[in-house]
Order: C-alpha cells, then sequence, then structure tokens
C-alpha cells in the first residue's frame, strides 16, 4: 500500500540505546508482521498466475488486448480488451468526477466550516465508506441508473453529443456512466478524509503567516495548503483510483455488460473485476476459469502498477518538500 | 499529529481486510460438519423455493436438517466438485468438462419448471404480449429493435404497440435460466444456434446483463420497452408481466403448472446420464398446450458419499407425488415429474453409496 504520510519519519529513534528486551520483542513482531503480509501478497500473486497458466499458455500476452469473450463450449474464445478498457476509462473519469469534490469537501471540513458543522458532516462523509457495496449497487440500478439516464445522460448529450464520449443514452440506465458516479461515490470519502487530515496537518505558523501577510483565505488555500499536502493528495488519488479499479460488485450490478469496446460513456461494458465477480462462479469449462484468472493478473498488475506510481509520487514530492521545508526553517 | 492518525487509521484498516480474508478463506475450506441429521445443499436459483418448502416439511417428517444455499448453478457445481456439499443443484446438466472434474457425480432429475420471457410495455398488462419462437430470437439477435415490428404486429392483431425501442435483458451471471432460454433459442433459430449457441453464460449479440433474477428484473422495471426471461416461480411471486408463447402446436400458452408438465410429457426415454432436453416440444395434439421453455432441474451427487443413506431417503422422499405436489402451488410453479423420468430418477438414485 503506498504511504501516504508526507513528513520524514524520526530516524532511529533508539539509536545509541543499549538493547532492551521490549525493544527485541517489538523489532521481531513487527518484523514478522510485515514479513507476513509480503509473503501473503506474493503467495496470492503466484497462486493467481499458476490459476491462470492454461489461458496464458493458450493465448500468450495478446489475450491482454484482444476483444473477445465467448463462454460456450466448443466455440471458446477469450480476451481481455474490451474489460482493460473498461477498467481504464470508468476508474480515470471516477477519479475525474471524484477528485474536485472531495478537495472541496476536505477544504470546508479543515479550514471553512465553522466547529458544530465539522464533526457531524465530517462523520456523515466517513460513513459513507462504511456503506457495502452490493447497497450502493442496488441503488445504482433501480434509482440512480434510470434518473441519470432521463435527466443527466439526455442533457449531456443534447448539449454536447458532438464530443464523442456522450453519445446516445442508454436504454436501461446501466452504463459506464452509471458505473463512474457509483465508483465516484465510492472514492469519495477516501479522498476527502485522507486529504482532510493532510490540510489539518499544515502548520498553523505556516497559515496564520500567510494570512498575516495579508492573504486572502484562497490565496492562503493555494499558496500553503496545496504546496505543503500535495504529494499527500496524489498519494489519497492514487488510493482511490486502486479503489475504483478493484470495485467488483457495485460495478457488476449498474455496468450492463457486453464485450465491444464504445467510445459513449452511456453504452455498456465491462470491468476487469466486474467480469471476474459476474461470470466466476458460474464458470463452466477449465479455460474459462483459467481465462477469468487471467483478468485477475492483469487487475493485480495494474493495481501494482498504480501503486508504485503512488510510491514514486510520494517519495518525490516529499524530496522536494525537505528542501522547501529547510528553507523555511 | 493527524498524519500518524492517518497511517494508523490505514493500516488497522489494512489489518481488519486481512482478518476478514483469512476468515473468509478459513471459511471457504472448511468441511461442513458431518452430522447424520444435517444435509447440506448449494446451487440452482430456479430450484431454491422448492428447497425453501422441502427443507422444512422434511425436517418436520424426519428430524433432518437440510441447509441450502442459492448460489447458482455453476457455483453449486463447483461445491458438489470440491465436495464442500453434500448435493449441488444445477438447472443446466454438467457438461463434459464439469463431469469429468466431479468424478463419480451423477445428476437425478428432480423437479420441473420453467424460465419466462418477462417485458415491460406500458399498456400492456401481463398475458397480453404474444410472441413465437423465430421472432423472440430475432428480438435477441437484435434484428427486431421496435416493438411496432410487423413481426410482431402479426402475432399481435388487435393490440396496440408502441413505437418504443426494444431492449433485452439477459442474466449477466452463469444461470440455468440461461441454459433453457438459449436452448430454446437454438430450436427454433438455427441463425441463433449457429451465432450465438446454449450454455449457462453466452456471448449475447445485444442487450443489458443483470446478476440474478433480481437484476434482470430490476432492469426490466426500470426501462420501458424492455423484455428479459426470468424463473417463473420469481415471476409469479413477483407479479411480472410475462408473454404468451406460441409452442409448435400452434397454441398461446402461459407458463402454468399444467403446461409446463404437458411439456415433460415429450421424454419416453431417459438417457444413461439423465441428459434431457425438454424445450421446444413438438407439433402434436398431445402436447397442445405445451409451454415451449420448460426445463428440468438436477441434484447432483458423489455415487459414494458418506451420506449416501440420509441423500437417498431426502431424495426418494423428495420425488414422492406428495412431495411433488407440495411445491406445485399458484406462486410456485413447479410441475411434476413424469413417471418414465421418475423411475429413471429413482433407478440412478439407487446406485449412491458409502
Amino acid at each position: 500500500m503506498a504511504s501516504v504520510d508526507v513528513t520524514q519519519p524520526a530516524r532511529r529513534p533508539f539509536s545509541g540505546r543499549r538493547v532492551h528486551l521490549g525493544d527485541v520483542l517489538l523489532q521481531g513482531v513487527a518484523g514478522l508482521a510485515a514479513a507476513g503480509a509480503s509473503a501473503l501478497v506474493l503467495l496470492i500473486a503466484w497462486k493467481v498466475v499458476d490459476g491462470a497458466r492454461p489461458s496464458i499458455s493458450k493465448y500468450g500476452i495478446s489475450f491482454v488486448w484482444h476483444v473477445v469473450w465467448n463462454p460456450v463450449v466448443g466455440r471458446e474464445a477469450y480476451g481481455a480488451g474490451s474489460f482493460l478498457f473498461g477498467t481504464v476509462i470508468t476508474s480515470f473519469f471516477a477519479l475525474l468526477l471524484a477528485t474536485p469534490l472531495a478537495i472541496g469537501i476536505a477544504l470546508f471540513l479543515s479550514e471553512l466550516a465553522p466547529n458544530w458543522i465539522k464533526a457531524p458532516v465530517t462523520a456523515l462523509v466517513e460513513m459513507l465508506a462504511a456503506v457495502p457495496s452490493v447497497v450502493i449497487g442496488l441503488w445504482g440500478i433501480l434509482v440512480l441508473g434510470p434518473a441519470l439516464r432521463s435527466h443527466i445522460e439526455t442533457w449531456l448529450h443534447s448539449g454536447l453529443g458532438w464530443i464523442p464520449l456522450f453519445g446516445a443514452p442508454s436504454a436501461a440506465g446501466a452504463s459506464l456512466f452509471t458505473a463512474i458516479v457509483v465508483l465516484a461515490i465510492m472514492i469519495l470519502p477516501i479522498v476527502s478524509s485522507i486529504s482532510r487530515e493532510l490540510f489539518l496537518g499544515v502548520p498553523h505558523e505556516l497559515k496564520e503567516g500567510a494570512l498575516a501577510l495579508g492573504t486572502t483565505r484562497w490565496e492562503m488555500v493555494r499558496g500553503v495548503v496545496f504546496p505543503y499536502a500535495r504529494g499527500g493528495i496524489a498519494a489519497a488519488l492514487i488510493l482511490g483510483l486502486g479503489r475504483a479499479m478493484g470495485e467488483a460488485i457495485a460495478v457488476t450490478q449498474v455496468i450492463g455488460g457486453g464485450v465491444f469496446i464504445h467510445w459513449s460513456l452511456f453504452s455498456q461494458g465491462d470491468t476487469l473485476a466486474s467480469k471476474i465477480a459476474a461470470e466466476y462462479q458460474g464458470a463452466t469449462s477449465n479455460l474459462d476459469i483459467a481465462s477469468l484468472i487471467y483478468l485477475g493478473v492483469i487487475l493485480l498488475a495494474l493495481s501494482l502498477l498504480a501503486n508504485l506510481t503512488a510510491q514514486w509520487i510520494v517519495r518525490s514530492v516529499a524530496r522536494q518538500h525537505g528542501v522547501t521545508r529547510g528553507g523555511h526553517a | 499529529m493527524p498524519k500518524l492518525g492517518t497511517s494508523i487509521r490505514i493500516t488497522s484498516a489494512l489489518a481488519a481486510v486481512a482478518l476478514i480474508a483469512i476468515a473468509a478463506a478459513g471459511a471457504a475450506n472448511a468441511k461442513p460438519a458431518r452430522q447424520a441429521t444435517t444435509i447440506n445443499g448449494a446451487g440452482s436459483s430456479l430450484v431454491a423455493p422448492a428447497l425453501a418448502i422441502w427443507g422444512p416439511a422434511y425436517a418436520k417428517a424426519t428430524g433432518v436438517q437440510v441447509n441450502y444455499s442459492s448460489v447458482g448453478s455453476g457455483a453449486g457445481i463447483a461445491a458438489i466438485t470440491a465436495k464442500t456439499v453434500d448435493f449441488g443443484a444445477s438447472d443446466a446438466p454438467l457438461n463434459p468438462d464439469q463431469a469429468s472434474a466431479c468424478g463419480d457425480c451423477v445428476q437425478i432429475p428432480w423437479a420441473l419448471s420453467a424460465t419466462v420471457p418477462t417485458y415491460n410495455i406500458p399498456g400492456l398488462h401481463s398475458g397480453q404480449l404474444k410472441l413465437d419462437g423465430p421472432t423472440l430470437a430475432k428480438i435477441f439477435l437484435g434484428q427486431i429493435t421496435k416493438w411496432n415490428d410487423p413481426a410482431i404486429a402479426a402475432l399481435n392483431k388487435g393490440t396496440s404497440l408502441p413505437d418504443l425501442a426494444i431492449t433485452t435483458a439477459h442474466r449477466s451471471d452463469g444461470s440455468g435460466d440461461t441454459y433453457a432460454f438459449t436452448d430454446y433459442l437454438s430450436h427454433v433459430s438455427s441463425e441463433w444456434a449457429s451465432k450465438v449457441g446454449n450454455a449457462t453464460a453466452v456471448n449475447w449479440p445485444v442487450g443489458v446483463g443483470g446478476k440474478g433474477n433480481s437484476g434482470v428484473a430490476g432492469v426490466i422495471a426500470s426501462t420501458p420497452g424492455s423484455i428479459g426471461y426470468i424463473s417463473v416461480a420469481y415471476v409469479k411471486q413477483n407479479k411480472l408481466d410475462w408473454t404468451r408463447m406460441k409452442n409448435a402446436a400452434g397454441n398461446y400458452v402461459l407458463a402454468s403448472a399444467p403446461d409446463i408438465e404437458s411439456a415433460a410429457q415429450t421424454v419416453t426415454s431417459v438417457p444413461a446420464d439423465n441428459k434431457m432436453s425438454i424445450v421446444d416440444p413438438p407439433k402434436s395434439a398431445k402436447f397442445k398446450n405445451a409451454w415451449p421453455l420448460s426445463t428440468f432441474t438436477y441434484i447432483i451427487v458423489h455415487t459414494s458419499t458418506p451420506q449416501a443413506q440420509e441423500l437417498r431417503k431426502f431424495v426418494f422422499w423428495a420425488l414422492t407425488p406428495k412431495s411433488q405436489h407440495l411445491i406445485n402451488n399458484s406462486f410456485l410453479v413447479f410441475a411434476p415429474i413424469p413417471k418414465v423420468v421418475l423411475v429413471a430418477a429413482e433407478k440412478t438414485l439407487n446406485k449412491v453409496h458409502s
């Protein structure tokens, strides 16, 4: 997992002290926990690749971009192209939709809101993260999907229909767009609560110093709070992206399914995770199962990529910070 | 230190996730307790309402508890293959891959039901829409796209059909309903048979996927102009609107229990593996009211199982006319299985030993 901590950790707090039983125990237990988690990840990765082997050896790497999925025995053919497309499109646009909202919420709750509003609203926003995804999915198919179709999709299509992204409104309210909105709702509390804590962590001296220099509140936020929390926000967004890419159940319920690539957000589709969730239990042949697991391999690689990116961003921003903060001090 | 707070929160969330994952993995691996007084099963959602009636009735009669999880036919087959349950239930017979993976498994037909085309057309009530097989196939192939298409109008003289786009809905998960539905379409449309085929999950040319009967029902309810297929028990319990289908004899029928029972009369001999297809019964006076989308649903057990005695007793009980009648009332539309199938089922059941 990516760390969202942008402060430099204190180095070797116990160095120079004499060896103590408690320290050894702490080191041992903590080390074991870390080793266990790493072993678990490696074991999962190995198991997944192993399970996908029949499909990997049959289709090779071209599986990743082929747009085909036919589980009927006798005419089986599998490829991940449309699901990879669906995953990338839905998680990217969900992030695009959620980011300004989440940062707005975080700013409001950390800098702008009167005290009596902060506590209840913070609790409510975090509660959003506790709503089970299957409940969000049901609400998505019964309430949100039809509402988006008859209001937002028709409105976007009539206004911006010349952009390929806003094609003809979906017939059933099940579409990539509904999945994007559902995913945005699901990553909103993650990004906003992490951002809020980051904003709260900006030293008061800096904020008050800026205000004392005569900046407006917006200038203070832009000039002090954002630069200070930049790296952390980026990492929070990547965490949200990981959540969006991996979400299965809610997406399965609202995305409509289908093996094709359409540029319109209002068409149906599938993501890697939703395809696995929909078909894994009912898979009928060994190649079918192996191909579904191959989708899992691709998803795992995508998540790994997102996490590595997050760590890289945090590290490079933190390094930059070290310099600027040295200047401040 | 608010940042420390965040990392602690994330760490504890991760720890909780890991614990849950470990617990779930443990639960998945745990074998059911082999108590003599409990039988555990999993599978088909179509047969689930029958087991909801049979379970308590059997417990009352014998003291033996029957636990059933409605997880879908495919998952039921996976569970019995892995021996995590005592029996699996599936609406689709085992395919060769599944049969070889399952080893000494046998499938026994134990209930008779159907899948039903269900629609949402404003102004048209249940039974007012009439369709035949070839038209239904063209709708699901995406070749008929409007409700006032001449092909549909020809079957519905005197009914005013709206100028409304058709949206088809299907199961996104593997399902016995899909098996029966695509089996029927493959029988009535050679184009369907060659382009799409027959399985528990297929590559749909058009349409919206929904997860489970409730997912398909949700899509239909929220989409004017939609048509899908749903288990007959679910349709009747939830009072959805469904079509009259034209059978091979030329009559429009409504999927009542006698209509389904009549379709099962097409079976004159049962193959050794009990695999039977009863969709689209042939043109004959005998089948004049046969519902063309009927299907047997199967219980799958290992021939050699420590639970053999309890399983044999339970399935024999389920096959008795009295038990078959229990699940054949106005809401649970299962039809009694015909004599010839009953004999074959009991013969297979007698092979089960411990």
